[in-house]
This record gives structure tokens, sequence and C-alpha cells, in this order.
């Protein structure tokens, strides 16, 4: 623990003095980190400590893109006033969804997750009045003392690290406890006094809450917000970030965030067209030689011993 | 008919109790009455009902008719996490535990809950009780593999992990479906004396099924037969053993050879 605590100190120090090293490029592709990682770090308190696997957060992450901007452009609300409703309504919608989707198991739980997010994405890509339909809603900025690549840097990295020692919290508390319990064995769960749909759905709303602020924080670096946001595609975004970083550890998904970037920003710049390929030849690798994703690699010599068959 | 009224000083009751599957009559009107301290065992042949019978106790399956009581309330359809907070602890068959948790997190984890402190999201979990589950896992035999991930354990090791887990919630019956299944015989005996002797110094009310008739007369005070899904018999140790119709159903020779 405490040389993965030093390494945490290191990383945040190195992160608190890059804006005095990097060009804006790099904050900005920082900042798209932060916030991937603090989406796919609220999905994985679902896949890796829950074990429920959702091919629907792409419904909270545009809720909460959504809610955030909408108060700020057809209400006139203050962008910091919007954003925390970006949780709220996100978890609003985990909640009526959840109560739903925690009804079932495995399969059926992310079909169904995928289900209820589609009907999120068609309501925002019809709703022109309000959503404005497949033109989005642009000009979506935040104040000005916000506007510029490190200060807004800065207050996604704040508001992530903030978010991530919660997240560490619910991980590391009784309820954490009780949510892996129900992960490793249901029926034995139950038979200790665990009201095992009721204690999934309060994850659910957790994950939906959190992926909401990751959607209120990308809305307003990214100025404008389209219903894609809600498109499944986006709820691969996590499941594969986690895969990569090491779904079982609590940083790995952080980790993902920062390898899934960083190889979309190398590659794209080289082959624009071929990233979902390299993509998809990167996850297959990593799942047949590094099932704990790059996390393992800290851990040890896991896919050396795992090729080889050698300890 | 029995009326329940009369009969609260029972631990466990149920009347009439019935679950078919298909054209199956798996229990066929049971009538149990478990007295409080009893350390009983349910017996019978393979498909007598045994396991139907724990899981309708349990809460697992859903009865056709009857009713259960436990300690003079009625529980019939209440589901197994209700019934695990009114009192009623339980092993399964199949060992059922926490693989990837270690053996002391997996009775952690059952002491939180039996705290209600399961939907804590602020305190760290890691010191709470967590001296209440070594003196648990200590007094099972599993305090020097209490760091251990408990799937990595021997399986006897997990059977006896999951008695603790069942113990954790503090309970007033415990159900302990074969309990020493897949065992070698002195370590049934082994644990199921660890059994006996925690409910005397507690005061728990046990029911387990079991196949090794040694260990039924080993620890049992009381034998309920089930035999194609209804009960044949009842009694002591030595009444079930001279019973002919027990000898002729089901032990197909003089039991306590």
């Amino acid at each position: 623990m405490t040389s993965s605590a030093r390494a945490l100190v290191v990383l945040a120090v190195a992160l608190a003095l890059a804006p005095l090293a990097l060009p804006p490029f790099f904050l900005q592709l920082l900042t798209e980190i932060a916030i991937v990682g603090l989406f796919a770090t609220a999905f994985n308190l679902l896949m890796g400590f829950g074990g429920m696997v959702s091919f629907g957060h792409a419904a909270y992450f545009a809720l909460g893109a959504y809610a955030a901007a909408l108060l700020v452009k057809r209400a006139g609300i203050p962008m910091l006033l919007a954003l925390p409703a970006a949780p709220l309504v996100a978890a609003v919608g985990a909640l009526l969804f959840g109560v739903f989707i925690v009804r079932l198991t495995h399969t059926y739980f992310a079909m169904l997750s995928l289900a209820f997010a589609q009907i999120v994405f068609t309501i925002i890509f019809k709703w022109k009045s309000l959503t404005g339909g497949d033109d989005g809603l642009l000009d979506v900025w935040p104040p000005a003392a916000l506007k510029s690549p490190a200060a807004y840097y800065y207050f996604t990295l704040a508001t992530v690290a903030l978010s991530l020692v919660a997240l560490h919290a619910v991980s590391e508390s009784p309820f954490g406890y009780a949510l892996k319990s129900v992960r490793e064995n249901p029926r034995r769960a139950r038979f200790i006094g665990i009201n095992v749909r009721r204690l999934q759905l309060c994850a659910f709303v957790i994950s939906g809450a959190f992926s909401g602020l990751a959607g209120g924080l990308f809305a307003f670096y990214n100025g404008s917000i389209f219903p894609d946001f809600a498109y499944f595609t986006k709820s691969f975004e996590p499941l594969v970030v986690a895969l990569l970083g090491g779904a079982q550890s609590f940083f790995g998904p952080v980790a993902g965030a920062f390898a899934f970037k960083i190889l979309e920003w190398l590659i794209s710049r080289q082959w624009p067209v071929y990233w979902p390929l390299f993509l998809g030849t990167i996850v297959v690798l990593v799942i047949v030689a590094l099932p704990q994703g790059f996390v393992g690699l800290a851990g040890g010599r896991t896919w050396w011993t795992r090729v080889t068959g050698k300890t | 008919m029995v009326d329940p009224s009369d009969r609260q000083d029972l631990v466990l009751q149920t009347i009439g109790l019935r679950k078919h599957f298909g054209g199956v009559l798996a229990v066929n009107g049971v009538n149990l009455s478990v007295p409080p301290g009893d350390l009983r065992a349910i017996i019978g042949p393979n498909g007598a009902g045994k396991t139907t019978l724990f899981n309708l106790l349990t809460g697992d399956l859903a009865r056709d008719s009857g009713r259960i009581y436990f300690a003079g309330a009625e529980v019939s359809g209440l589901s197994p996490d209700r019934l695990c907070r009114q009192g009623m602890g339980r092993t399964f068959q199949i060992t059922s535990i926490f693989r990837r948790l270690t053996a002391l997190e997996n009775v952690q984890t059952a002491f939180l809950s039996h705290h209600r402190r399961h939907y804590d999201i602020l305190t760290p979990a890691r010191r709470l009780y967590r001296d209440d589950a070594f003196a648990l896992l200590e007094r099972v035999g599993l305090h020097e593999q209490a760091r251990k991930p408990s799937g990595n354990l021997p399986h006897g090791d997990q059977r006896r992990l999951e008695l603790a887990i069942a113990l954790a919630g503090c309970p007033r019956l415990l159900l302990l479906d074969e309990p020493t299944a897949g065992m070698a015989p002195r370590e049934r005996h082994e644990i199921m004396a660890l059994v006996a002797r925690i409910a005397g110094d507690t005061g728990l009310t046990v029911v387990f099924t079991e196949h090794d008739m040694d260990v039924v007369f080993a620890v049992a005070r009381g034998i309920t037969v089930l035999h194609q899904g209804a009960v044949l018999t009842e009694g002591s140790p030595d009444a079930v053993r001279g019973n002919p119709d027990v000898q002729r159903v089901y032990l197909g020779q003089p039991a306590g050879r």
C-alpha cells in the first residue's frame, strides 16, 4: 500500500504541475483522460465490484451532459450551479431504469441496460425543441475564469480527484464489502441477510450519478453536446477502458483511461481511420495476455507467467 | 392438526408443508417440530426430499401449501434475507462462500450485514468486526488461514468457513444441508463434534441432513426420517434405530453397525 500511495502522490504532483510544462493540446488530452477515467471508474463500481456488466452507461453520461447543458442554455443558470444537476439527474435516471434492470442478471441485465440507453438516445434525438436533436446544443462553455485549457484542466482534475476519493471510500466501505459478496455469490449474500436487489440498485444509482458527473464535465469541456453521447458505442467506452486498465483493481479504469486516450492520440495521428482496428487488436491482446489489465503489469510479471507458464 | 399457538416453545415447526416439481411430490405434507436446543438430524434415502425441505424452510423455494413457524411466528413465504434477519442461519449442500474474498473478509461481511452496516458507504470496513471475525475463525479452526483467498482453501476448510459465515449472524436456528459432504470420515466427525460443541455452548438449535449414519448417531439428539417426501418417523436415535419401518425402507439392515 505504501508504494502505491507513493505512486499516487507522485502522479498527483506531476498532474498538478503539468500546465507549467505542457502545451494546451496536452492539457486537453489530460482533461479528457480525467473525464474518461471518472466515467470508467463509476462504471467499474458495477462491473468490477458488483459483477454487473452494463451495456448502457452512455445513458447516464448523456443525462448528466444534457441536464447541465440545458440548465445553462435554456434556463440561463451559471455553469457552476448547473453542474451539480448532472449527477442528480443521472442518479434519478439510474434509479428509474435500475429498478427494472437489477431484476435481471448477466446477459439480460446487459441487454435491458442497453435498451434503456437506446430509449434515452431516441428521446434526445427526437425532442428537437428541447435538445436540438441531431444538431446538438452548441456554445456550452464554462464561465470566462474556467475557459482556458489550464483552468478547465485544474477544475476537472479537482472534481475528478474528489470523485475518485469518494468512489474509493465506497469501494472500501461496508457497502463495498457487501457489494463484492453479492458479486461473488448472491445466494449466499441473501443468507447473510442482504437484500441483493436493493443493494445492487444502490450501486447502480451511485455508478449512474458519477457517470452523469463525467458527462457534465465533458459537456463544458467540449463546448457542445450531441445525441451520440447516449449512443451504444459510447456505452462500450467505459467497458473497454476498464478492461484495458484492469477491472479487478480500483485504479485499473484510471490507468485504462491513460492508455486508451494516449493510444488513440498516437494511432489516429498516424492512421486516422484505423484506430478502431488497433483498439480491437489491443483489447484482444489484453484479454488474452493480461486478464488483470495494465495494472497487472505493476503487480508483477503476470503477462510473462501467463505466456510462458513460468513463475 | 396441531394448533401452532399451543407450541410457542418450538423453534421450528412446519404444518402440512408441500412442494411438487411437475408430477413429483418432493415434499408431501411434512409436519416437523423442533424444540429449542435440539440437534436434529433429517435423514432419508436419496430423493426423500431433504434438500427440498431445507430450501422450503430457508425461503429459497416457494412452497405449494402448508405453514412454517419460526420461534412462534409464521414465516411462510418470507425471503431468505428476511429469514436470516429473524435468526435463521444456513449452509448449503454445495459449499457456498465468497470465493475471491479472504476467509476474514467472508466472515467480516457476514458480521457487517448482521449489524446492519451494509449500507454504510463512509466508514472504512477493513477494521470493522475484525476481532470478532478472527475469534469466530479461531473457533472453527481457521485463524491461520484468515488472510488467504477463501476459494484456494482445501474443501474441508471451506466448509468450516461457511459454518463461520452462518454463525456470524448469531442465529437461533442453524440449518446445515449435508455439512460433511465430500469430507474424509475423520474430518466429518471433527466438524460435527464442533457443531455439537458450539450448539451446546450457545444453546443454538441445529437441524442438519446427513448421509453418514455413524455421524448421525454420534451427534444427533433427535432424528426425523423422511421417506418419499413425508415424515416416516421421528424420535430419539435409539427409537429410530429400533424402528422396523426405518430399517426396512432406509437402512436395509439393523443400524449402528
